[in-house]
C-alpha cells in the first residue's frame, strides 16, 4: 500500500494536468479562429505585393463585435462573417460572402440579429444561428426575412414587404382581436399574440397553422378562415414582426416611414379636405395646398404641423400631434398632391349619416375592431365549427332578433355566454363568448346591438 | 553567506525529512498542517470506513471558492446583465464555460459528498459521546452548504434559476404567521426580482462562505479534540471502559474544569492549569507502535483524495456542459416548475399538503438531525448492536432518495405522475 501511494500521487498529477491542458486547448481553439485565419489568407492573396501580402494576413485574430445599446443587443457575427461589408468578397464562400444592398442598415448601427434572428452573443455556429434549446430567435429562414423590417416600422408602409400591411389588414378586419390579445386589447381564447416575433419564431409553422389550424396543432379551437397562401405568408410576416422589445429612440423614431402613399393616407385619415383644397379642389376654409412644398421649406411646413399659431398667430388649424416620420410623410405627398388626388378623396368620401344610421355605423365598426367576426363569421353568418356545443357551430347573427329581445343580446355580449354542451360527459366546448363589459363601454355594447338589429329582415320593426 | 539558502531557512526551519525531527517539526512548525498530529494510527486512514468524504467536501468547497472567485470577475449581479454575463462566460471568456462548469459541478457533488458524510458518519456512529457537538456543527454546515447551493442557483438569472427560487421560496412561505414575512426578507420584494438577485448574491459570495469556513474550523478543530478521525473503534481491541474523574482547578479545588477517563496508561499537564488524565482515545502505550508520521503517510492519502477530486470535476467540466436556458421572464411559467433537485423532496411533499410538507416535515427532520447524538443513549458504535438506529436512519436516507427521485423524473406538467420516458408533446 506504501509504495502505491506515491504512484497513484504521481498518475493523479498527471492526469490534472493533461486534463488542464486539454480545457486550455478546448479554449483556445474554437472555430472562428480558422475563420479568421482562412479569410486572412484569401485576402492576402488579393494583395498586390509582400508587405501588403503580410500586413492583411497578421491581422490579429479576435472577436469582433458590435454593441448596439438602442437596441438591447451585441452582436458578434462579424467575427466569423468578415466579409458582409467588402464588396470584393461577392463571390467569396460562406461565411465571408459580401451583403448586398446593406444601405442604410448598416451593421455598426443594426448589428445582425434585429433582421436575420440568431444568438449574437455567441461565437460558435450552432449557438450563433439560435438553432439551440433555450434561444427564442433561431436565424430566419432566407423567405421571412424581410418581415423583421415590421419590428422597427411598425404602422404604415414599408416599401419592398407589402406583407406586413396586408397581414396587419387581415389580423384586423378577420376578427383576430375576438381571440387574441395584441398589445393589450382583445379577447382571452387564444394565446396573447404582443410577443408572438420574439417568443416562437417558426415561420413555416405559422403558415401552416393559417392555413390549416388543425392541422399543426390538434386541440387548437382556431376556426378555419380558408387563407390564401398568399394571404396566410402576409400574416406570418405580420406575427413575425409582432414584439414589444424597447428599443432606443433612434431605431422607435421609424415607426414608420415617410413615403408620399403614407402621407395621402394621413391626409385622408385626418380629414385635411375638410378645411383645405388642392387646387381648387375641396374646401375654402383654409389655405390651397397645391405647390405649398415649393413655396415653404421643409422646417416651415413641418413647424406649420406642430404647432400652427406659432407661423400663423390667430390660426385656426388645430396642432396634430404626429411623431416626425408622419408629418415627413404628409409633406412628401402634398410635393406631389393634384387636385387629381383632392377629387378622388372628395369622390371616396362618405355621405353625412343620419344620427341612427351613424350609430349603427359605429356598431359596426366596433364589431369588426374587437374581432367578432372571428367567429361568428365575416358576414355573420356563423358556421365555426365549435366541437359540443349544441349545434356544433358558433351561431350566426343574422338571425338574432328572431330568437332573442334587445336586451338579452346586450346582457350577453356584456356578460359573456359560455354555449350549451351537446354532450355533458365530453369536455367543454373550446369556443365561448367572452365577457365584454369591461372592454367595451354601455354605450358601444348598445349600438353593436343596434348594427346586429339593422341586419335584420326588414318585416321585423324595432 | 548563501542569501538563497538563508531565505529558504528563514521561511522553512525544520529540520530535513529524513529524521523524524524534521517529520514532526513539518507539521507543528506549519500553520496550515498544524491541525494534523505530527503521528497518526493507520486504522484513522482506513478507506472503508470514512471513506474520505469530509476531505472531499472540503476539497470541493475549496474548488468552488477557488473558481467562485475567478467568476466573480465576470459577473454583475444586476438584471437582465447577469445573464448577459453567462453568455460571455459561455462564449468569449477564456475558460470560461469550464469555470462555470466545475463550479456548478462541484456545486452538486459538495451537496451530495456532505450528505453522503453525514451518513457514513451516521452509520459509524460516530457521532457518539464525545463527538456529540461536532455532529451538530456538521448538519449546521450541511445546511449552510445547501443555503449555498440554493443562493448560487439564482444568479445566472435564467428561466431554470428564476423558477426554482420562485419554488423555492414559496415552499419557505408556507410556514404560518412568519412564512409570508420570511420570503419577503430573503427575496426583498413579493416576487423575486432585482432586489432577490442582489441579496443572493451577497449572501453567496460573503455571508454563508463565512460562515462555512468559521463552522469548518470548528468542525476540524473539534476532530482533533474530540479523538482525532473516526475509525472503526469495534474493529478493533474491545475498548475498555473507563471511569470518569473529575480535574479540578488547581486554584480552586471544587470548580470543574475538565471530565477525562481515568486511563492509567499517560498522564499530561495543561500548562499549570490543570492536571490529569488524557482526553478521550489518547494513543495507549500498545498502540503505539502502530502509529506512524503524518508525513508522508496522512499527506500522501489527503493529497491523492485531493488529486482524485479535481481531476473528476475537471473531467466532467470538459464534457458536460453547466445548463442554461433562456433569460428569466416572469411571465412565462414552466409547467412544471421545479425547486432544485435537493428540494424536489420537499416540493413533492409540498404538493400533497403545503403546511405538513413545506413546515412541519422539513422542519422536525432538522430538529430530529440535530438531536440525534443526544437522543441516542446507547453507547455502542458496533452496527450490531444498534439495529433499530440503523434502520431509522435508513429509512429517512430512502425516504428521501424516493422523493427526490419521483420530484426530479416523474413529475410533468400540472404536476402529474408521469415517468421520464413518456414524452408529453406542446409541455413548455
Amino acid at each position: 500500500m506504501e509504495r502505491i501511494m506515491p504512484k497513484l500521487f504521481f498518475a493523479l498529477s498527471l492526469t490534472a494536468l493533461v486534463l488542464m491542458l486539454a480545457a486550455i486547448w478546448q479554449a483556445s481553439t474554437p472555430a472562428w479562429k480558422k475563420y479568421q485565419q482562412e479569410f486572412y489568407g484569401m485576402e492576402a492573396q488579393g494583395e498586390p505585393n509582400a508587405a501588403a501580402k503580410s500586413a492583411v494576413s497578421t491581422a490579429p485574430v479576435t472577436i469582433r463585435q458590435v454593441l448596439l445599446p438602442g437596441l438591447q443587443r451585441v452582436d458578434r457575427c462579424g467575427t466569423c462573417h468578415l466579409g458582409a461589408e467588402d464588396p470584393t468578397m461577392k463571390s467569396a464562400p460562406s461565411p465571408f460572402t459580401f451583403h448586398p444592398n446593406l444601405a442604410p442598415h448598416l451593421p455598426s448601427r443594426f448589428g445582425c440579429t434585429i433582421c436575420h434572428g440568431g444568438q449574437g452573443l455567441a461565437t460558435d455556429k450552432q449557438n450563433a444561428h439560435g438553432q439551440v434549446a433555450f434561444w427564442q430567435e433561431p436565424l430566419l429562414p432566407k423567405d421571412y426575412i424581410r418581415a423583421s423590417c415590421g419590428r422597427c416600422h411598425k404602422e404604415g408602409d414599408v416599401p419592398g414587404v407589402p406583407e406586413l400591411a396586408e397581414g396587419r389588414r387581415l389580423f384586423e378586419t378577420h376578427g383576430c382581436r375576438g381571440c387574441h390579445k395584441l398589445n393589450g386589447m382583445g379577447g382571452s381564447i387564444g394565446p396573447d399574440l404582443t410577443e408572438e416575433g420574439a417568443r416562437r419564431r417558426y415561420p413555416q409553422w405559422l403558415e401552416h397553422h393559417f392555413l390549416e389550424p388543425n392541422a399543426v396543432s390538434s386541440s387548437s379551437p382556431m376556426p378555419n378562415f380558408h387563407f390564401t397562401r398568399e394571404q396566410a405568408r402576409a400574416l406570418t410576416f405580420y406575427m413575425l414582426s409582432l414584439t414589444s422589445e424597447q428599443m432606443g429612440s433612434y431605431y422607435s423614431g421609424v415607426r414608420v416611414i415617410p413615403s408620399a402613399t403614407y402621407g395621402r393616407q394621413l391626409f385622408v385619415e385626418k380629414n385635411c379636405i375638410v378645411c383645405h383644397s388642392i387646387g381648387g379642389v375641396g374646401a375654402k376654409g383654409g389655405s390651397d395646398l397645391l405647390g405649398v412644398a415649393k413655396q415653404h421649406s421643409v422646417g416651415w411646413l413641418d413647424e406649420q404641423l406642430v404647432n400652427p399659431e406659432l407661423v400663423y398667430p390667430g390660426s385656426t388649424m388645430p396642432a396634430y400631434d404626429m411623431e416626425t416620420n408622419a408629418r415627413k410623410a404628409l409633406i412628401a405627398f402634398l410635393a406631389s398632391a393634384t387636385a387629381d388626388d383632392a377629387r378622388s378623396m372628395l369622390s371616396g368620401r362618405p355621405k353625412a349619416l343620419s344620427a341612427r344610421d351613424a350609430a349603427i355605423e359605429a356598431g359596426r365598426q366596433s364589431f369588426a375592431r374587437f374581432g367578432c367576426v372571428g367567429c361568428h363569421g365575416l358576414e355573420l353568418q356563423g358556421g365555426v365549427p365549435n366541437p359540443n356545443s349544441q349545434g356544433g357551430e358558433v351561431p350566426s347573427l343574422l338571425h338574432a332578433s328572431q330568437d332573442y329581445t334587445k336586451e338579452e343580446v346586450i346582457k350577453i355580449i356584456r356578460n359573456g355566454k359560455v354555449p350549451p354542451l351537446e354532450d355533458p360527459k365530453k369536455p367543454a366546448s373550446p369556443l365561448y363568448m367572452p365577457s365584454w363589459k369591461n372592454v367595451l363601454a354601455e354605450e358601444d355594447i348598445n349600438r353593436i346591438a343596434d348594427y346586429l338589429w339593422s341586419l335584420q329582415p326588414k318585416k321585423e320593426t324595432w | 553567506m548563501n542569501p538563497i539558502r538563508d531565505a529558504w531557512q528563514s521561511i522553512v526551519r525544520r529540520d530535513p525529512l529524513s529524521t523524524d525531527k524534521g517529520k514532526s517539526e513539518l507539521v507543528f512548525l506549519n500553520v496550515w498542517l498544524h491541525i494534523h498530529p505530527a503521528k497518526v494510527r493507520k486504522e484513522h486512514f482506513k478507506l472503508k470506513h470514512t471513506w474520505y468524504l469530509g476531505f472531499i467536501t472540503f476539497f470541493l468547497f475549496l474548488i468552488l471558492v477557488t473558481t467562485g472567485v475567478a467568476l466573480m470577475f465576470y459577473y454583475r449581479p444586476q438584471s437582465p446583465q447577469a445573464y448577459q454575463d453567462m453568455k460571455d462566460l459561455q462564449f468569449v471568456v477564456f475558460l470560461g464555460p469550464f469555470l462555470r462548469n466545475m463550479h456548478r459541478w462541484s456545486a452538486h457533488g459538495m451537496v451530495i459528498c456532505v450528505f453522503l458524510h453525514m451518513c457514513r458518519v451516521f452509520y459509524t456512529g460516530s457521532y457518539k459521546k464525545p463527538r456529540q457537538f461536532n455532529w451538530v456543527v456538521g448538519v449546521l454546515l450541511f445546511l449552510l452548504t445547501l443555503g449555498l447551493s440554493f443562493t448560487g442557483y439564482l444568479l445566472p438569472w435564467d428561466q431554470l434559476a428564476f423558477w426554482a427560487i420562485t419554488v423555492g421560496t414559496n415552499i419557505g412561505s408556507y410556514a404560518p404567521l412568519v412564512g409570508s414575512r420570511l420570503r419577503e426578507l430573503m427575496l426583498g420584494g413579493h416576487g423575486v426580482g432585482e432586489s432577490a438577485l442582489l441579496r443572493f448574491y451577497v449572501l453567496h459570495v460573503a455571508v454563508l462562505p463565512s460562515l462555512v469556513v468559521l463552522l469548518t474550523m470548528v468542525h476540524f478543530w473539534r476532530v482533533r479534540k474530540d479523538g482525532g478521525l473516526s475509525r472503526p473503534l469495534w474493529k478493533l481491541k474491545p475498548a475498555s471502559s473507563t471511569p470518569l474523574v473529575t480535574i479540578d482547578a488547581p486554584a480552586n479545588p471544587g470548580l470543574a474544569v475538565a471530565v477525562v477517563p481515568a486511563v492509567k496508561d499517560k498522564t499530561y499537564g495543561l500548562m499549570e492549569v490543570v492536571t490529569g488524565k488524557p482526553l478521550f482515545e489518547t494513543v495507549t502505550e500498545e498502540e503505539e507502535e502502530d502509529t506512524v508520521f503524518s508525513y508522508p503517510f496522512a499527506f500522501f492519502r489527503e493529497a491523492v483524495a485531493l488529486l482524485a477530486t479535481v481531476t473528476t470535476v475537471m473531467a466532467v467540466s470538459l464534457f458536460w456542459n453547466a445548463p442554461l436556458e433562456e433569460l428569466a421572464n416572469p411571465a412565462k411559467t414552466p409547467n412544471p416548475a421545479k425547486a432544485p433537485w435537493y428540494f424536489l423532496g420537499l416540493q413533492e411533499l409540498v404538493s400533497h399538503s403545503a403546511l405538513l410538507g413545506g413546515v412541519v416535515v422539513p422542519g422536525l427532520a432538522v430538529l430530529a438531525l440535530l438531536a440525534i447524538p443526544y437522543l441516542d443513549s446507547n453507547p455502542s458504535r458496533r452496527p450490531a448492536e444498534r439495529k433499530w438506529a440503523i434502520w431509522a436512519f435508513t429509512l429517512f436516507v430512502v425516504v428521501n432518495i424516493v422523493l427526490i427521485v419521483i420530484g426530479t423524473l416523474f413529475r410533468g406538467p400540472g404536476w402529474a405522475l408521469v415517468p421520464p420516458w413518456v414524452h408529453i408533446s406542446g409541455a413548455e
